[in-house]
C-alpha cells in the first residue's frame, strides 16, 4: 500500500496530454470553420465579452441557450462535438457537479422543500432553492469553461498571445508569455525523456520517500538546466541584435 | 487551487484584477529595474518552470499522487517580484490555452497564488533562514516551512473568496448564483485538504529542491534572486 511508482506514470501521462492538446489546439485552430476566420483580436474581445456577460445571468435557461450556442459555434467551426464535450466535461465541470450535490440539500441550503426521503433514521429533504442553486452553477461552469476552451482550440496558441498586446499589458509581461510558451515545450521534453529513462531503469516499486527524493532531484535539475540555458538564449538573443527591448 | 470560472461572482472577480493591477504594475517596473539584461529570458525561463512544477505528481502514502504549486520554490529562487511576474505568466497560459483555471478569475487566480503564495513564501523563509549559510540545514527547514504555511494561507483565502460568494450573491429566496457554500463549509473543506495533504507536499518539495541545488549547484541559491 505504501509502496507505489505510478507517480512516474501519472507525470508522463500528464506530459502527453499537454503535448496531445497542444497538436489537437493547432489540429483545429488550422481547420477553415467559422471561428477560425475571425480576426483572433476580435474573437478575443468578444469571448471575453461573453466570459463577463455570463457572470451576470441570473438564469439557468438564458445559460442554457448560451451553451447551445456555444455548441453550435463549435460544429460551424468544424469541431467533433464529441471531442468538445469529452473536452470541456471533463474535468472542471464534473468535478462542479459532484460537489453541486451536497448543495441540494436543505442542510446547506434551506428553503422550500420539494422532495423528502429517508436513509436509515435521517431524514434528507431537497430544497428547490438548492436545486435552482446547483443548476445554475454547474451551467454557468460548463458554458464557462466551454467558450473559454472554444476560443483556445479555434486560435493558434502563439495568435492568442500576441492579441494580449491590445489590452496595453506592460511589455515585460508579452514578452514573457510568448518566450515562456516555447520553453514550456522544451522543458516538458526534458521531463518526459527523464522520467521515461527513470521509468526503464525502475524494475521494483518505488517507495512513495524516494520518489518524492526522485521528483525533487528532477526539479532541482531542471532549475540548475534552466539557468546554464538562460546564459545561451541571453547569447543567442545578443547575437541577433537583442538590445534590451523585445 | 486554481478558481474555474462560474464559481466567483463578478464584483469579487473585478475586485481581484483591480487588486493585482497596481502589484502587476509594481512588479514589471521592480523587475524591469533591477534585471540585469542577461536575465531576461530567466523570467521566461521561470515562467515555464511554474508551469512545469504544477505537472510533476508526487508520491505521497496510501498509494496517491498529489501536485505542488511550487510558488514558494519560484520565490526563492528568483525573488517575490520576478516570481509573481512568473507565476501570472504561467497562469493566464493555464487559463488561456488550456482552460485550467477560470479567465475571470485570474485576477483571483493571481493574488492567491503568484501574489500571496510567493511574497508570504518567500518572508517566511528569509525570516527562518536569517544568516544562515548557504549550505546550512536551517534553509531547508525554512524552505519546508515556507512552503506548508504559505500554502495554507494562500489555502485559506482562497475558501473565505469561495465562502463569501452565497453571502454577497443570491436572490431574494436565499438561492445561491455561484459557489453555492458558506464560509462554514468552504474554508473547512479548502484548508482542511491543504493542512493534510497538499501543505505538506509543498514543503517536501520545497524543502527537498533547495537541498538538492545546496549539493549540486549552490551558486544558485546565491545568485538566484532576481528581484
Amino acid at each position: 500500500m505504501f509502496k507505489n511508482n505510478n507517480f512516474i506514470e501519472r507525470s508522463i501521462a500528464g506530459v502527453l496530454s499537454f503535448l496531445k492538446e497542444s497538436v489537437f489546439s493547432d489540429e483545429y485552430a488550422l481547420k477553415k470553420g467559422f471561428l477560425q476566420s475571425i480576426d483572433p483580436k476580435i474573437k478575443v474581445v468578444l469571448f471575453l465579452l461573453v466570459l463577463i456577460a455570463m457572470l451576470f445571468i441570473r438564469h439557468s435557461i438564458i445559460l442554457l441557450y448560451f451553451y447551445i450556442s456555444c455548441l453550435t459555434f463549435a460544429w460551424l467551426s468544424k469541431i467533433s462535438i464529441k471531442f468538445f464535450l469529452k473536452r470541456t466535461w471533463v474535468f472542471i465541470p464534473l468535478f462542479s457537479l459532484f460537489i453541486a450535490v451536497p448543495a441540494l440539500f436543505s442542510v446547506f441550503t434551506p428553503g422550500d422543500a420539494i422532495v423528502t426521503f429517508k436513509i436509515a433514521k435521517a431524514s434528507f429533504i431537497i430544497t428547490s432553492q438548492g436545486l435552482s442553486g446547483a443548476i445554475l452553477f454547474v451551467m454557468r461552469v460548463v458554458t464557462s469553461v466551454s467558450f473559454a476552451v472554444l476560443l483556445s482550440i479555434t486560435t493558434r496558441h502563439f495568435e492568442l498571445l500576441r492579441t494580449l498586446r491590445v489590452f496595453k499589458i506592460p511589455q515585460v509581461f508579452v514578452m514573457t508569455l510568448g518566450m515562456c510558451y516555447r520553453y514550456i515545450f522544451l522543458f516538458v521534453e526534458i521531463v518526459e525523456n527523464t522520467y521515461i529513462a527513470i521509468k526503464s531503469r525502475v524494475g521494483a516499486k518505488i517507495h512513495y520517500k524516494k520518489g518524492q527524493h526522485i521528483v525533487a532531484w528532477n526539479i532541482a535539475h531542471l532549475w540548475a538546466r534552466s539557468c546554464q540555458f538562460n546564459e545561451d538564449v541571453y547569447k543567442a538573443m545578443l547575437s541577433r541584435g537583442y538590445k534590451g527591448e523585445p | 487551487m486554481h478558481i474555474p470560472d462560474g464559481y466567483l461572482g463578478p464584483a469579487t472577480c473585478g475586485v481581484f484584477y483591480a487588486v493585482m493591477l497596481p502589484i502587476w504594475t509594481a512588479a514589471s517596473r521592480i523587475v524591469k529595474k533591477t534585471l540585469k539584461a542577461r536575465q531576461v529570458p530567466l523570467l521566461a525561463i521561470g515562467a515555464a518552470f511554474s508551469f512545469v512544477i504544477m505537472m510533476f505528481n508526487v508520491p505521497i502514502p496510501a498509494g496517491t499522487t498529489g501536485h505542488a504549486v511550487g510558488g514558494v520554490l519560484a520565490a526563492i529562487l528568483l525573488g517575490p517580484w520576478a516570481a509573481s511576474i512568473a507565476i501570472t505568466v504561467a497562469l493566464v497560459i493555464q487559463a488561456l490555452l488550456f482552460g485550467d483555471g477560470g479567465i475571470t478569475a485570474i485576477g483571483a487566480n493571481c493574488f492567491n497564488m503568484a501574489f500571496v503564495l510567493p511574497f508570504a513564501g518567500y518572508y517566511i523563509y528569509k525570516a527562518i533562514s536569517y544568516n544562515a549559510p548557504i549550505d546550512s540545514n536551517r534553509r531547508v527547514i525554512a524552505a519546508g516551512a515556507a512552503g506548508y504555511i504559505a500554502l495554507n494561507i494562500a489555502a485559506l483565502l482562497t475558501g473565505i473568496e469561495f465562502g463569501l460568494q452565497p453571502l454577497f450573491h443570491h436572490t431574494a429566496n436565499g438561492q445561491a448564483l455561484y459557489c453555492p457554500y458558506g464560509l462554514n463549509v468552504a474554508v473547512p473543506a479548502m484548508l482542511g485538504e491543504h493542512l493534510l495533504i497538499f501543505g505538506w507536499v509543498e514543503a517536501i518539495v520545497t524543502a527537498l529542491v533547495i537541498k538538492y541545488l545546496q549539493k549540486q549547484s549552490p551558486e544558485l541559491l546565491k545568485e538566484g534572486e532576481v528581484a
